[in-house]
C-alpha cells in the first residue's frame, strides 16, 4: 500500500492515460479531452505534491523499488515539474488543435504517455528504466511532431529529430553497455562505485557515449541540429511539450548520471573529470544558440533557438556541481521551472496570436499587436522579459542562482559568459516586443488575429501566476530545489 | 571458448559501422537500418560481457549470479522494435507528402 502511495504520482499519470484512451475510443463527441489530458496531469503534480509534504521518508518501502526507481525528493520535484509543463502543453493543444483543424483525440493520450515516460526516465536509477522511460518520453513526442499529417514541413521535422533522437538513444545504450561491460553493473548507483576505483578505457569511452548522448537529448551545441527544426516543423502545443517536458526529463536523466554514476571526486575534478567537457559545451550552447537566433525572421524558430540557449545557462549550473552538489543542483532545478513556465507562457502567447489555421509565425505578424490586442501583446511580453530574466520575474531569479552557483564553484569565466550571453538574448526577446509595440502592419499585409480559446488562456494565467510568483518570492521554491537537490546527490 | 575481446571487438567494429552508415547514407531506410546496427553493437556487448561474468562468477563460486544484461538486450529489442514501427510512420508520411525517401530531399526547413 505505501509503495502505492510512494509512487502515486506515476500510478495516477499512467491511469489516467489508459483511460483517456479509452474515453477517445468510445466517445461520441470528441470535445473535452483536452480538459481531461490537463486535469490528469494537473492531479498528478497535485499528488507528487501532496506525496512530498507527507515525506518520502516516511514510506520506507519505496526504497524496494531501487535501484529501477529511486522514489525520492527528487524524482518527485520532476514529477510535479513535467505534470505542469505536460499540462500546460495539453490546454494549449486544447485551443490551438480545435483553432487550426486537426483535433483528434491520439495527442492528449501522447501527451500522457510521454509525461510518463519522462517521469520515469526522472525516478530512474537503473540504464534498464532508463532507456525505457527515454524511449517513452521521445515515441511520443516524435508522433506529436508529425501530428499535422499533411504538412510536408512537420514530416520533414519529425524525420529529422526522430533519426537523430534513436541515433542519439543508440549512443547512449552502447556507452551503458561499455560501463556494464567495465563495472558489470546497469544501476547508476553500482556504476559509480566502481568508477571511483578502478578507472579503465572501458570506462572512459562509455561514460564519453553516455554524455554524448544526454547532450544530444538536452539539444547541448553541437548536438542540437535537429531543434530548429523538429521545433518549427511540430504543432506549436507539440513544440511546447518538447521544449518544457522532453528538456526537464534529459536534464534529470543528466543529473542522475553525473551525481551518483559519475559523482566520485576523481571524475568531478578540473583535471580528469567530466567538468571541462560540460564547460565547453555549456559555452558552446549559449553563444552558437544566442548568435542564430538573434538572426531568425521566423518567431517560433527564435523560440528553439532561445530554448537551446536556455539549456545552455542550465548546464553552467550542471558545471557548478564539481564544487557543491546540493546548490548548485538546486540552482539547475530552479532553472529548469523557471524556464518551464516561461517557455510555455511564450509559446502559448504565440499560439494565442493565430487563428482560423492561420499562425502568427513571424515577427511582421506580431507588428502592431501592442495596440490591437493589448492583452495578447502584454502576456507575450511578459514572457519574454522572463526568458530575457529581467526582473522581477521568474526568469531573473534562475540565471542569478545559476549564475550565483557558477561563481561560488570558482568558475568566474563561466559566469561571466553566461551573463553576457544573456545580454546578447535580451536582444531577440525585445525585437518582439518592438514589433508589437512601435511597428505598425504593412498596408494590405494579412495580419493575424488572436483566438479566443479558454484553454490557452487559462494555460496563459497559470504561467503567468508563476512567472511572477517566483520573481517576487523564489524563498520558498529554492527551498523546495535545495531539499529535491540534497536527494538527488545521496 | 571464445574470449570476450573477440565480442567486444566485433560489436564496436558494428557501431562503428552503424554510426558511420548513419553519416553518410542518404536514404532514410538505410539510416534506419543503421541504427539498427547500433543497437545490436549495444546488444551483443551487453550479452557478452554478461556471459563472462557469469563464467567468472561460477569458477569463484560467488553468489546470486545476474543475468541484468541478457534481460536488458532484450528490453533494447523491444524498444527498439517500438521505436522502428514510429520511424516507419514517419518516413511512410514524409513519402507521402514528398514522394521521396532520401533526407537530403526534405529540405523545406531551413533558417
Amino acid at each position: 500500500m505505501n509503495i502505492a502511495l510512494a509512487l502515486s504520482p506515476l500510478l495516477v499519470v499512467a491511469l489516467g492515460a489508459l483511460l483517456l484512451m479509452l474515453a477517445e475510443a468510445f466517445s461520441p463527441r470528441q470535445g473535452g479531452l483536452a480538459l481531461g489530458a490537463a486535469t490528469v496531469l494537473f492531479v498528478g503534480a497535485a499528488v507528487a505534491g501532496g506525496v512530498w509534504m507527507y515525506g518520502i521518508e516516511r514510506l520506507p518501502e519505496a526504497a524496494s523499488l531501487a535501484p529501477w526507481l529511486l522514489l525520492d525528493r527528487f524524482g518527485l520535484f520532476f514529477d510535479m515539474l513535467l505534470c505542469l509543463g505536460g499540462g500546460l502543453a495539453a490546454l494549449l493543444a486544447g485551443g490551438y488543435l480545435v483553432e487550426h483543424g486537426i483535433e483528434r483525440g491520439e495527442f492528449y493520450v501522447l501527451i500522457l504517455f510521454a509525461t510518463l515516460g519522462a517521469m520515469i526516465l526522472a525516478s530512474s536509477g537503473d540504464a534498464v528504466t532508463l532507456f525505457l522511460g527515454l524511449e517513452t518520453m521521445s515515441l511520443g513526442a516524435y508522433a506529436m511532431t508529425a501530428f499535422r499529417r499533411a504538412s510536408p514541413r512537420a514530416a520533414e521535422g519529425a524525420l529529422k529529430y526522430f533519426l537523430l533522437g534513436s541515433f542519439a538513444a543508440a549512443i547512449l545504450i552502447y556507452g551503458f553497455a561499455l560501463l556494464y561491460g567495465a563495472t558489470g553493473h546497469t544501476d547508476l548507483a553500482g556504476i559509480g562505485a566502481t568508477a571511483a576505483t578502478a578507472r579503465t578505457p572501458l570506462l572512459v569511452v562509455g561514460a564519453v557515449l553516455v554524455i554524448v548522448g544526454v547532450a544530444f537529448k538536452v539539444s547541448a551545441v553541437p548536438f542540437h541540429a535537429w531543434t530548429p527544426d523538429a521545433y518549427e516543423g511540430a504543432p506549436t502545443p507539440a513544440t511546447t511539450f518538447m521544449a518544457v517536458a522532453v528538456k526537464a526529463g534529459a536534464f534529470a536523466l543528466l543529473l542522475r548520471v553525473l551525481l551518483i554514476a559519475l559523482g566520485d571526486a576523481s571524475w568531478t575534478s578540473w583535471a580528469a573529470g567530466w567538468p571541462p567537457v560540460v564547460a565547453t559545451l555549456a559555452v558552446l550552447t549559449m553563444t552558437v544558440a544566442n548568435l542564430i537566433a538573434g538572426r531568425q525572421e521566423s518567431v517560433k524558430r527564435m523560440l528553439a533557438y532561445s530554448s537551446i540557449a536556455h539549456a545552455g545557462y542550465a548546464l553552467v549550473g550542471v558545471t557548478a556541481l564539481m564544487r557543491d552538489p546540493t546548490q548548485a543542483g538546486a540552482s539547475v532545478l530552479f532553472y529548469l521551472l523557471s524556464y518551464t513556465v516561461s517557455t510555455a507562457g511564450a509559446f502559448g502567447a504565440l499560439i494565442l496570436c493565430g487563428s482560423h489555421g492561420r499562425e502568427a509565425v513571424s515577427y511582421e505578424d506580431l507588428s502592431g499587436l501592442g495596440r490591437r490586442h493589448p492583452a495578447a501583446a502584454l502576456a507575450f511580453s511578459l514572457f519574454l522579459l522572463s526568458l530575457a530574466g529581467i526582473p522581477p520575474t521568474a526568469g531573473f531569479f534562475g540565471k542569478w542562482f545559476v549564475f550565483k552557483a557558477a561563481i561560488d564553484g570558482g568558475l568566474y569565466w563561466l559566469a561571466i559568459l553566461g551573463f553576457v550571453n544573456s545580454v546578447i538574448g535580451a536582444y531577440y526577446y525585445l525585437r518582439v516586443m518592438v514589433y508589437m509595440y512601435m511597428r505598425e502592419p504593412a498596408a494590405g499585409a494579412p495580419v493575424a488575429l488572436p483566438m479566443r480559446s479558454g484553454y490557452v488562456t487559462a494555460a496563459l494565467l497559470v504561467s503567468a501566476l508563476f512567472v511572477l510568483a517566483l520573481g517576487l518570492v523564489p524563498t520558498r521554491a529554492i527551498e523546495v530545489a535545495v531539499r529535491a537537490a540534497t536527494l538527488g546527490a545521496g | 571458448m571464445i574470449p570476450v575481446e573477440h565480442y567486444v571487438l566485433l560489436s564496436s567494429l558494428l557501431f562503428v559501422i552503424g554510426s558511420v552508415g548513419f553519416l553518410v547514407r542518404r536514404n532514410v531506410l538505410v539510416t534506419l537500418m543503421s541504427i539498427e546496427v547500433m543497437l545490436n553493437a549495444a546488444n551483443l556487448a551487453l550479452v557478452a560481457f554478461n556471459r563472462s561474468r557469469l563464467r567468472h562468477a561460477v569458477e569463484q563460486a560467488a553468489p546470486g549470479p545476474s543475468h541484468t544484461g541478457q534481460v536488458f538486450a532484450f528490453f533494447v529489442i523491444a524498444a527498439e522494435a517500438a521505436e522502428v514501427a514510429v520511424g516507419l510512420a514517419i518516413v511512410l508520411s514524409l513519402y507521402r507528402l514528398r514522394r521521396t525517401v532520401r533526407s537530403d530531399e526534405a529540405d523545406l526547413l531551413k533558417n
